[in-house]
């Protein structure tokens, strides 16, 4: 066989030899993005999504779309652009649960016995598959980036609501008003983790009212949208294959 | 042909391998005293804990432990530690072993950050509800905000039982009685894996067609717009309506199922109470000390006055929770950790009473192996050589008066 002859001999080996390439391509990207993003959503909004006590209705809702948009935009930028693949956003989210699932069982629970429903991970799917869903739709990245990143912020509260309302249900305890999500992490010690350091609403966001995580959730929508288009660039930049000689 | 280069990169991996591997197997635990990494100028100088109980040694899992005492906030607070204005009065144990059912500083329940007063002294009480068996090392702790964990002296208490058995139930004031620690978690695991259901849905509608080189190839060939359907977007549609109605399906119904629901609640707590602690009629002046490194003992020169009516005698001398104790004057009655107590490891060069009114120089010395296994030693090395602690003189009818003393330390080599 020499470089001018194909790998392959017939239509169904080349297509054999595709879908084995799929298969191959899909494991390892699932798990090489799952590495990378898993690392930087903990190091940035990482408080918030591990402890159901710091989800709250403003720092948590503010917080965690801005800096989890950042490697579906990537992602997108590149499957998108070379590959016409839909799925950008929700293979990001998907592997950042698989990691965070795995993480918060085995470790959080299984290492150090905090219950499961003091450390569950944020719901991110829906935000990914808004965001997919317009680029295909659209066929726009800069529709993507204002449209899909403000449904990308504005859905991740409502889709979180039916996960975390059980644990906001009011508790007097010894003559306090607590959340139950207030009383696991007063009851469920986390030494270096005291009171103070949990940056959530303490009263200072001053509201049409006394909404605040519709105002949280549209300031997180519209700077998801920024930080849709910074990591858009980092995607094409990361994605580019310019040092590849050709052949 | 194999060069010795070759051999030794060889057998170096394989050494590593092997040293990989044992530390894979070998894996001490680490269960106490932590809080000898803590710096000694820190420890001295900013939370004193004493009078210390930890009310059981031994319990099952669900029944209840306290430990209660006092803590005096020092004066000579360190510049280089940030003022205790925002506090947590924390509780040192290794992961919810226990369950933290409450904590009091002055009789009021603390679930949040206080302030706490330079100079003031407060009791405090940490009510624990055993959770896991197992033998663990309580401390007292009090975290400061920019300042960091201060951890106070530590005593194992062992749990007996099964993690099984443990339960933790409240009623809410919507009149349910749940076990915060499993409630919730029905819809926690069903709505979270509902959407990465739905998620991968979204995925193997696309993945079910070839993903990669076809795709690759149509892109590069300029016919990219091929690639997406009029059915794929129709189907986009879909699950982009279909995400969109979900999500406020199930947000109505859970509105519905939870129509009362409160935010997280937080705030800073002030006006904690401290002990009224009358001043103490005692007045002492450190004239000199010194650290003799040798022989692992603090020297120092106390002028004392007594303002009193009664005659005092020099008990104790407690400094980062290590107490050293003239034996002749005090003795420990409680269940302070043997390891921080050196019973006999004050000694001083006359130790009979002070008389009212009565100013006297005496020599002190506190001695005991705690100075480096608990590395306050490594005071010497600190860029602010000064020592603190907390004297604890006792009068003729047993009451005791607590004098704090903060001066320059200067070591001795020979």
């Amino acid at each position: 066989m020499s470089a001018s002859q194909s790998a392959v001999r017939s239509r169904a080996e080349a297509v054999s030899a595709s879908r084995t390439l799929d298969y191959m391509i899909l494991f390892t990207l699932f798990f090489i993005i799952l590495g990378g993003y898993h690392i930087h959503f903990m190091l940035t909004g990482g408080d918030w999504d591990f402890w159901s006590d710091w989800k709250d209705r403003r720092l948590w809702v503010t917080v965690c779309p801005i800096v989890a948009i950042t490697f579906p935009a990537a992602v997108q930028a590149v499957l998108w652009t070379r590959y016409r693949i839909a799925w950008g956003a929700t293979v990001s989210i998907l592997g950042l649960l698989f990691g965070e699932w795995i993480n918060r069982y085995f470790n959080f629970w299984g290492w150090t016995y905090f219950p499961m429903n003091f450390v569950f991970p944020a719901n991110f799917v829906p935000s990914a598959i808004f965001l997919d869903t317009v680029l295909v739709l659209s066929n726009s990245f800069t529709l993507t980036a204002i449209a899909g990143g403000m449904g990308w912020g504005l859905l991740f509260y409502p889709s979180n609501w039916p996960i975390i309302a059980p644990l906001h249900l009011p508790v007097e305890y010894n003559g306090m008003m607590f959340t139950v999500a207030d009383l696991s992490g007063y009851h469920y010690v986390r030494t270096g983790t005291p009171e103070y350091i949990r940056m959530v609403e303490k009263g200072t966001l001053r509201t049409f009212g006394k909404d605040v995580a519709p105002v949280s959730a549209f300031f997180s929508a519209f700077v998801s949208v920024i930080v849709y288009f910074v990591w858009h660039f980092f995607g094409l930049w990361f994605g580019k294959t310019d040092f590849v000689t050709s052949t | 042909m194999k060069t010795i280069k070759d051999k030794v990169a060889k057998l170096s991996f394989v050494a590593l391998l092997i040293a990989v591997s044992t530390a894979m197997f070998y894996t001490p635990t680490a269960s106490a005293h932590g809080e000898k990494s803590q710096a000694a100028f820190m420890r001295m100088r900013t939370i004193h804990w004493y009078d210390l109980d930890w009310s059981k040694s031994q319990v099952a899992v669900n029944e209840t432990v306290t430990v209660s005492g006092k803590f005096h906030v020092f004066k000579g607070w360190p510049e280089t530690v940030e003022k205790p204005e925002v506090s947590f009065l924390n509780i040192g144990i290794p992961g919810p072993v226990f369950i933290r059912a409450a904590s009091y500083i002055g009789g009021q329940l603390v679930p949040r950050s206080v302030t706490l007063e330079l100079g003031k002294t407060y009791d405090f009480k940490v009510l624990l509800k055993a959770r896991r068996p197992g033998d663990w090392h309580v401390h007292t702790m009090m975290n400061v905000e920019d300042g960091g964990p201060i951890i106070g002296p530590g005593k194992f208490i062992r749990i007996t039982g099964s993690m099984s058995q443990f339960t933790n139930p409240v009623t809410t004031l919507t009149g349910k009685t749940i076990d915060i620690e499993t409630w919730g978690l029905g819809d926690i695991y069903f709505y979270s894996f509902l959407w990465i259901g739905i998620g991968i849905a979204w995925m193997w509608y696309w993945c079910k067609s070839p993903v990669f080189v076809p795709r690759l190839i149509a892109v590069q060939a300029g016919k990219q717009d091929s690639l997406i359907s009029d059915t794929d977007k129709k189907v986009t549609m879909g699950f982009c309506g279909g995400v969109l109605a979900l999500t406020a399906i199930l947000m109505s119904s859970t509105n519905s199922a939870y129509p009362v629901t409160i935010p997280i609640q937080a705030g800073l707590m002030r006006d904690m109470v401290p002990l009224e602690i009358p001043e103490p009629t005692v007045s002492v002046t450190v004239d000199n000390a010194s650290y003799r490194v040798p022989g692992r003992s603090m020297e120092m020169t106390l002028t004392i006055t007594n303002n009193g009516d009664s005659g005092i005698r020099l008990g104790e001398f407690n400094t980062a929770s290590v107490r050293f104790l003239d034996a002749d004057v005090a003795e420990d009655e409680g269940v302070y950790p043997a390891d921080l107590l050196a019973e006999n490891g004050l000694s001083q060069s006359d130790n009979s009473a002070i008389a009212p009114g009565e100013t006297r120089t005496i020599s002190v010395q506190a001695s005991d192996a705690a100075w480096e296994v608990y590395r306050l030693a490594d005071l010497i090395y600190d860029p602010d050589s000064r020592f603190a602690g907390l004297l604890f003189f006792y009068d003729e009818a047993g009451n005791t008066q607590m004098v704090g003393i903060d001066a320059p330390l200067i070591p001795s080599f020979i």
